[in-house]
């Protein structure tokens, strides 16, 4: 759809040369898919190992979790909004589904569901704050971050909690068809569900429209606050998901579980396209994002990179990307 | 006649405009276009959106260069100049948007960017000292804060922060827009008292009446030729400004007025009390045109608003095609659904969202009725935006182009295309052709008059008489939240409506 609208865009206005400025478009349109066959090349080149089936299914699981903390991060973005509180929320929300089930003794499935059903009241309420109490959707969700950081350290008491049921961890740990784990399935399956919800509903047409011109969206009979209490409420539902999904893959729950994960949540969705402002972005582009923030961390790990430069040149490979992104909205819109 | 091209004595002009163009690919907005301003004059600068005013006034300021000919100033040719070179060369162009930050106060608006300073630190005594002197007899107190000014001392401050900033040629791009009558003189005469200290204006309007009432020459541009112009503006007529801003040839629309008398009504709404408005009662007929106009504040907007939802009503009741009286509707969604359509005046802002496709816009009121279970009927969604797309004689080369894309006169279309897709039974449009050019106003006009021999009911917000005088069946004068008069049949002139708006 998004091609659609370029190319219409250049018919109205035809540029000289357009020739090569439209190779040059597509390139740095698709930059975060070139640029993730580049590294694959290139950390394959420095270790085969990088190339085989097993790495491929770790990365695979690895992109699991981001992947999911990345659709929930997108969601608030569509409706020019933020949530930073998502990756805390799946942290805290999978320590209550833990103790549900190895302190009030509920069954696995019943503590899990309780679980995700706390995340996504969470995302609910923050929903509630920042359309009813017209809160700053940074500020509220920083400070709901903070709280459920606590929140965990309070509940955990600073212990990782180990106790959970084989029915709980079975999904982080299953494989089928040769190794080829489980847990990614999850994610598959919310990417379609996701793009079927963006591009078929009207709930999908209304984020887009909302986050594109929220006061327009209002006077064209969009309820506003409503589309954005329900992105939020369906980003703290995928939140808890990711929580959960976290929690079985490691078979634990530390006290501080999701915040290593917060600023590549937020980083992935915005590398794949998602605008900051609102209204622009695409599925496509949160799988492309995680995709490259996983291979990046991947295969840093196996090039054997010393662990005290991969931070670093992890930050440059995104600083790169994201450089490229704010070149290609300058000059090809 | 005086045309443009005859010989004049140098030094008498401080800005030649000589033989300039500029196309954009194979578009060609300018034709070699020549204009001479006179020193200490107010030169005005007429034509249609789409003549090629903004593309010269942005060469004259440096915003972009000319693809042929050349700007003149002072008798030194200016090779590419930007915007910094030209203003310090002394052309300052103040635009609509007026660049002022409303937590400021007028005198801190006034020296933005040029603080007087020592080694960085902001000098506020100075500050204030040369802001007071510059403010002085303009009527603006420095200490009041920017946001808290009329919109005539905010043009005002705009325009004495281009003076203070150097400025000798003084671009003001529509500047009366949004301005009441007893504003426009305060601007004009502010303006005069500056051109006798020595200020060239250029003055850009679509108003004929302020060219001939504010300007000492004037140009007019249309498909990016000079089309004409006269160096004295006594000798020009209304008359002559209108045939040479539209050429011959253009037939304004006249819609054939009916009576709408005895008929049961359509839609009526009682005791309808909202902030601004407090209106008793009010009944329109099926395909009738209602015209609402007043002063801003006084009731004729934000009645429409009001009954849209859009506004909060603290009581008021509608009742449409005889049902039962029900409360007035919250929210637009209510309203659509009730049978309501508004059409913003707030194109940008409030009329569609202009990085989304014409057709998601068109479509987008209508949704809700074309999906099932919430997810979105494609066939029947792509009929509709293909109906309204060419109902509405957009143009564009498909329904997928951006929004953003598109002129303002389009950009209406697609906002009209997408309230009448929700086919409603009360229409109402506020300012439907403000700011689009007089051919696309006459299109919006017709569609309008077309759908209200459909049996739809219209309201038509306008402070534009002409406008209202051609279009509407009946005229509703507001003042104090309330209809003070109504005009119908043989009353409704653009003198009387004049002499009422006066009164």
């Amino acid at each position: 759809m998004n091609d659609g609208t370029l190319a219409a865009a250049k018919t109205v206005q035809p540029q000289p040369a357009a020739e090569s400025r439209n190779v040059l478009g597509w390139v740095l349109h698709n930059v975060v898919w070139i640029w993730l066959i580049a590294l694959v090349a290139i950390f394959g080149f420095f270790n085969e190992f990088f190339l085989t089936i097993f790495n491929m299914q770790n990365i695979t699981v690895q992109a699991t979790v981001l992947g999911m903390l990345g659709l929930a991060v997108a969601l608030p973005l569509l409706v020019a909004e933020i949530d930073l509180s998502i990756p805390a929320n799946a942290g805290f929300s999978a320590a209550i589904g833990a103790l549900a089930y190895s302190d009030l003794g509920l069954p696995w499935l019943v503590a899990m569901l309780l679980g995700i059903a706390v995340a996504t009241a969470i995302g609910f309420f923050n929903g509630l704050c920042i359309t009813k109490l017209k809160m700053v959707s940074l500020i509220e969700t920083l400070s709901m971050m903070i709280i459920l950081q606590g929140a965990l350290l309070a509940l955990t008491q600073g212990k990782t909690l180990t106790n959970l049921s084989d029915g709980y961890i079975w999904i982080g740990q299953a494989t089928f068809a040769g190794g080829w784990p489980v847990m990614p399935l999850v994610f598959v399956l919310a990417l379609i569900a996701m793009s079927i919800l963006l591009r078929f509903t009207t709930l999908g047409r209304s984020i887009y429209a909302v986050g594109g011109n929220a006061v327009a969206s209002k006077s064209a009979g969009i309820r506003v606050d409503r589309i954005k209490v329900l992105t939020y409420t369906i980003s703290g539902f995928l939140a808890g998901l990711a929580g959960f999904l976290l929690a079985s893959w490691q078979m634990a729950i530390t006290s501080n579980q999701g915040s290593s994960y917060l600023l590549y949540a937020i980083a992935a969705p915005i590398i794949g396209g998602v605008s900051v402002f609102g209204g622009r972005g695409n599925v496509l582009g949160v799988l492309g994002g995680v995709l490259l923030l996983t291979v990046i961390q991947v295969g840093l790990a196996i090039i054997s990179v010393p662990s005290f430069y991969v931070g670093m040149i992890g930050g440059c490979m995104i600083f790169i990307a994201v450089a490229i992104d704010a070149i290609r909205v300058r000059y090809f819109g | 006649m005086l045309h443009q091209h005859q010989p004049m004595p140098e030094g008498d002009h401080i800005l030649k405009v000589e033989d300039v163009s500029k196309r954009y690919g194979p578009v060609i907005a300018l034709r070699g276009v020549s204009i001479a301003v006179k020193r200490g004059s107010i030169h005005g600068l007429l034509g249609e959106n789409g003549a090629g005013k903004s593309t010269l006034v942005g060469i004259i300021s440096g915003q972009f260069p000319p693809s042929g000919g050349r700007i003149v100033l002072n008798g030194t040719p200016l090779a590419h100049a930007d915007v910094r070179a030209m203003e310090e060369a002394g052309v300052f162009l103040v635009t609509q948007e007026s660049m002022i930050i409303d937590h400021m106060s007028a005198a801190e608006n006034l020296m933005l960017g040029i603080w007087p300073n020592r080694r960085g630190f902001v000098n506020w005594r100075r500050l204030t000292a040369d802001a007071a002197r510059m403010l002085e007899g303009s009527g603006i107190d420095p200490k009041a804060r920017a946001g808290k000014l009329d919109a005539v001392a905010r043009r005002k401050l705009n325009i004495l922060r281009a003076m203070f900033s150097g400025g000798k040629v003084i671009i003001l791009d529509e500047p009366t827009a949004a301005l009441t009558v007893a504003d426009r003189r305060v601007l004009f005469d502010f303006m005069r008292r500056l051109k006798a200290d020595g200020v060239t204006f250029i003055f850009i309007s679509h108003y004929n009446d302020e060219i001939l009432d504010v300007c000492d020459a004037v140009s007019v541009l249309r498909d990016g030729l000079l089309a004409g112009g006269s160096d004295d503006i006594g000798a020009m007529t209304s008359e002559q400004l209108s045939e040479l801003v539209l050429g011959r040839g253009l037939a304004l629309f006249q819609r054939e007025r009916q009576s709408h008398e005895g008929k049961a009504p359509l839609v009526s709404f009682r005791g309808v009390v909202a902030k601004h408005v407090d209106l008793a009662a009010l009944d329109i007929a099926p395909g009738e045109i209602v015209g609402f106009t007043g002063l801003p504040g006084a009731g004729a907007k934000e009645f429409a608003r009001t009954i849209f939802g859009l506004n909060v009503a603290e009581a008021g009741t509608i009742a449409i095609g005889g049902a039962e009286p029900v409360p007035l509707p919250r929210a637009p969604r209510d309203a659509f659904d009730t049978g309501i359509a508004y059409l913003s005046d707030d194109r940008r802002r409030e009329g569609s969202v202009g990085q989304m496709s014409i057709g998601d816009n068109i479509a987008m009121s209508s949704l809700p009725a074309r999906s099932r279970a919430g997810f979105i009927d494609k066939a029947a969604e792509s009929q509709v935006v293909d109906r309204y797309f060419q109902a509405m004689g957009i143009k564009a080369p498909t329904p997928q182009a951006a929004v953003d894309t598109l002129s303002g006169g389009n950009q209406q279309k697609v906002c009209l295309g997408r309230v009448l897709a929700t086919e409603p039974r009360l229409l109402i449009v506020d300012e439907p052709t403000r700011g689009i050019d007089i051919g696309v106003k006459q299109d919006v006009l017709r569609i309008i008059d077309r759908l209200s021999r459909t049996g739809v009911a219209v309201i038509m917000v306008s402070t534009d008489t002409d406008e209202l005088v051609r279009a509407t069946d009946r005229i509703c004068i507001f003042e104090h939240g309330a209809i003070r008069e109504t005009l119908t049949g043989a009353d409704i002139s653009t003198e009387r409506l004049r002499r009422t708006a006066q009164a």
